[in-house]
């Protein structure tokens, strides 16, 4: 590694720069394999992406970066709007790529996509009692719901989409009702909302789908325990209804991108058959390759309705979303 | 005795001069921040007042009372009883319980709370015993309360060293004439050896408080929002970067306050320490509480270090096969470079500004000299943050420069403070000789003070490297490319939900901070002595 590291400084042509705010093993491999293949060496830095926004504003024309990674559309939208991106548009990746999935601006492209969806207890709740996410502030859940702090970037995708779909003043006051039906304040990783079903302190709980999958799959007794104390619950997938939130991982290319082929290069690669075999087995988060198919544990769960809200609304009402959040006391 | 030595007072000129402008390079970043003050309007200040700021400054104030006084607790009484007692395990203790400073607090919060949780191993345990009462502990783990009580368990150490040190330097004297006086153990204790322990004790606990304001990681997983999450809404979700600078100058000035405080009870207890009194008289009393004396002991140490290493190195052993060897070399090697070089630079920067204001004498050099320090109470993302506002459009961020000169403004502070006491504490007839023998300040600083401050020199390094070890939030945002260290991989695997994967990294943090942590206290030690 460190040799690899030292030759490829001399052919400075040939690397790609990246500011990521992905950081799971499975990255790893995938720059690793693309290195093999193309001999382009991929450099990393990983930050908060929020962080890595203002390092690129103040970098300017002078940043080396070329690819913008995120877990979230909606910061992807903020890059946008800031200036920071370029548009990108290949055969290859069109191919790839599930169109529905597309940034219809073309800004980004996504390489993988989760579900914030709904888990239950399998003691305490019956399926037939879940059905929306609008739902969850009936009173029959008073003191049973749980979710993590609203400053987590998921749970503020979710409520962009609320207040995308249903308006600001209704995801005003939905906010209100789960708040009050809170079984204890928010706080926690989505897996601890996951360990507190387990321990009866609540029954049902909004978390990605993908930690449910890493839990399930874990080597250590306890993670499969919490894991198979729940159950998995796509929310809003009546005929008339919209489907559950998702949200993109995606990339977008840098207005100053130095290495703009090989970024190019690395787009497609990790939008290919190969590549994204490797994240679903990986990181239980769904293909956007429609000729790859999810994990074995994440299939088990049903295919499910997707929200087709264009995600860029996700960045577009971020800051509405923080204020409802903050002025209905979600924590 | 007054020296004419017109070479010195040029050269001395000089030295002053350069001091000065050190001092402006290091707070740059503070200066940018109050400088900007009055740009923004009152928009987001008055959102943030209207809706989560008083809760958020609450908690703060509550997390700091929690924290500090667990280190109080877990602090003060041991150091007392080891001070003063002869007991079984007296001088294993005496090193061990420094020993939860080499675990971060955020590993300490997350380690925790894997072995607290309903399916952990500890309430795992309790179930498998009809007969224990396995209910009662199943509770939520995930409050403030166990939060600061955790942040306690990490940070004890900085209240135990600063008592320890004051409660030998006080001496037998003191206890002697309130025995004689009629006062009880217990009674001299709190009613003599505490008040004037008590600027130790409370600089102890402002490093405390410090560690508080700026811990991010186990704050945001507990939930519990501070006042800097404060600073981190403002600048990030709500884009107001206006904002977040008047949060922090706001954040400045309670610092200031803090520092006011401490610089004041230092000074108004100065003469306490008598030269007379016989420190180290090696005469330890026996006593007949010889358990309660070892569970006192035993109880931070065991909390503090013990449980948190136990499951760690569980969790080593268990994901042992997934463990890559080279990528562990590699960060290790990056954590060990850039804590130690960034210790030398402190340490020279250090002495050299505690030099020339001893030499210089001028009375708002030591004002300035105390301002430096501000650096450590900043959360290091609003450092890393004003950095970038500053060079980043000279193509420096993502450079070492820039990575280091974070780390000087941050740990300064640390740095300073075990050569300040050390230099303090030589007598001015040394600066005298060296004047009257006609040595310059370069010479001066070379001959006699380099060599007669080398214990705290070698304390300096030590306690930056550990606190740079452990450094997260600048070494995230300032790294330059390809730069993992064991702290950002811990952090980052952990705040995934990957927590045993994390565990090999926290370990190797672990050891190497134990093991400087072993050395200091034998510098310690011989410090202790030569005073």
């Amino acid at each position: 590694m460190f040799v690899a590291s030292c030759s490829s400084r001399k052919e400075s042509t040939q690397e790609v720069n990246l500011y990521s705010q992905r950081h799971y093993p499975v990255d790893e491999l995938q720059y690793k394999n693309f290195e093999e293949i193309t001999g382009i060496k991929v450099n990393v830095v990983k930050a908060n992406a929020d962080e890595l926004i203002e390092r690129l504003k103040n970098e300017g024309k002078s940043s080396p970066a070329d690819l913008f990674i995120t877990v979230d559309a909606g910061k992807l939208y903020k890059a946008r709007e800031s200036d920071l991106l370029q548009k990108v548009s290949t055969e290859v990746i069109n191919e790839n790529v599930n169109q529905e999935l597309m940034d219809p601006d073309g800004y980004w492209t996504p390489i993988t996509y989760r579900a914030r969806i709904l888990v239950y207890s399998k003691e305490r709740v019956q399926k037939s009692e879940l059905s929306t996410y609008e739902d969850l502030i009936n009173q029959k859940w008073k003191n049973k719901l749980l979710a993590r702090s609203s400053s987590n970037a998921y749970n503020q995708a979710l409520m962009s989409s609320l207040v995308a779909n249903l308006g600001p003043e209704s995801a005003a006051s939905w906010s209100e009702g789960v708040v009050s039906n809170f079984a204890r304040d928010p706080k926690g990783s989505d897996r601890d909302q996951v360990r507190a079903i387990a321990a009866g302190q609540g029954d049902v709980a909004i978390v990605n789908s993908y930690y449910i999958g890493i839990l399930l799959s874990s080597e250590k007794e306890q993670d499969v325990m919490a894991g198979n104390s729940v159950e998995v619950f796509f929310p809003n997938q009546g005929d008339n209804d919209r489907g559950s939130h998702i949200n993109v991982s995606a990339i977008g290319l840098t207005k100053n991108s130095p290495n703009r082929e090989n970024a190019i290069r690395l787009i497609e690669y990790l939008t290919s058959i190969e590549a994204q075999k490797v994240y679903v087995n990986n990181s239980y988060e769904y293909p956007v390759n429609v000729k790859v198919e999810p994990a074995q544990i994440v299939k088990n769960w049903g295919e499910f309705k997707v929200d087709r809200l264009n995600l860029n609304k996700l960045g577009e009402y971020r800051e509405e979303a923080i204020k409802i959040f903050d002025s209905t006391g979600w924590k | 005795m007054e020296v004419k030595n017109s070479r010195f007072i040029i050269e001395n000129k000089r030295w002053v001069f350069s001091s000065l402008l050190f001092s402006v390079l290091i707070l740059l970043p503070v200066l940018v921040l109050l400088l900007n003050f009055f740009n923004g309007d009152q928009t987001t200040l008055n959102y943030l007042f209207g809706t989560v700021l008083f809760d958020y400054s609450f908690n703060t104030l509550y997390l700091i009372l929690l924290t500090s006084f667990t280190s109080f607790v877990l602090g003060v009484f041991p150091a007392w009883i080891i001070s003063n007692y002869d007991f079984v395990g007296r001088k294993f203790f005496d090193i061990a319980l420094y020993l939860p400073l080499a675990i971060p607090s955020y590993i300490m919060a997350f380690t925790y709370i894997d072995v607290l949780n309903f399916t952990g191993p500890f309430q795992s345990f309790l179930r498998s015993y009809a007969f224990l009462p396995s209910d009662l502990f199943n509770i939520d783990y995930l409050q403030i309360e166990t939060l600061g009580i955790l942040m306690g368990l990490s940070l004890y150490p900085y209240v135990y060293t600063a008592s320890r040190v004051s409660f030998s330097l006080i001496g037998s004297n003191y206890i002697n004439v309130s025995k004689n006086l009629g006062l009880s153990s217990a009674q001299t204790f709190f009613k003599v050896i505490l008040p004037l322990s008590k600027p130790a004790i409370i600089s102890g606990l402002f490093l405390v408080i410090m560690e508080v304001l700026n811990e991010y990681g186990a704050v945001k997983y507990f939930g519990v929002n501070t006042y800097t999450s404060g600073i981190f809404r403002s600048w990030f979700s709500l884009g107001d970067i206006n904002g977040a600078i008047q949060l922090a100058c706001i954040l400045i000035i309670f610092v200031l306050l803090l520092f006011y405080i401490e610089k004041k009870s230092i000074k108004n207890s100065q003469f306490y320490y008598s030269k007379n009194s016989d420190v180290f008289s090696g005469k330890l009393k026996r006593s007949n509480k010889n358990i309660l004396f070892f569970l006192i002991c035993l109880i931070p140490f065991l909390l503090g270090f013990i449980i948190p290493v136990i499951s760690i190195t569980n969790n080593v052993f268990n994901n042992f096969h997934e463990t890559n060897f080279t990528k562990l070399f590699e960060l290790t090697r990056n954590s060990i470079f850039v804590s130690s070089l960034s210790a030398v630079i402190i340490i020279i920067i250090a002495l050299f500004f505690l030099f020339v204001n001893r030499i210089s004498k001028i009375k708002s050099l030591s004002f300035i000299n105390n301002l430096i320090s501000l650096g450590y109470a900043l959360p290091g993302a609003v450092i890393g943050l004003g950095l970038i506002l500053l060079f980043s459009s000279y193509s420096l961020i993502g450079t070492f420069y820039v990575l280091f000169y974070a780390y000087i403004i941050r740990f300064l502070a640390v740095g300073k403070s075990p050569i300040k006491s050390s230099i303090e504490k030589q007598p001015e007839s040394f600066d005298d000789t060296g004047k009257n023998l006609g040595l310059g300040p370069f010479k001066l600083l070379r001959q006699i003070h380099l060599p007669v401050n080398k214990y705290a020199l070698v304390s300096a390094f030590i306690l930056v490297f550990i606190d740079v070890m452990k450094e997260l939030p600048i070494t995230l945002i300032l790294r330059p490319f390809n730069f993992d260290t064991l702290a950002t991989q811990t952090y980052e695997f952990a705040v995934e939900e990957m927590l045993p994967l994390s565990s090999i990294y926290s370990l190797i943090i672990i050891v190497l901070s134990s093991v400087m942590l072993l050395i200091l206290k034998k510098f310690v030690d011989k410090q202790l002595n030569v005073s």
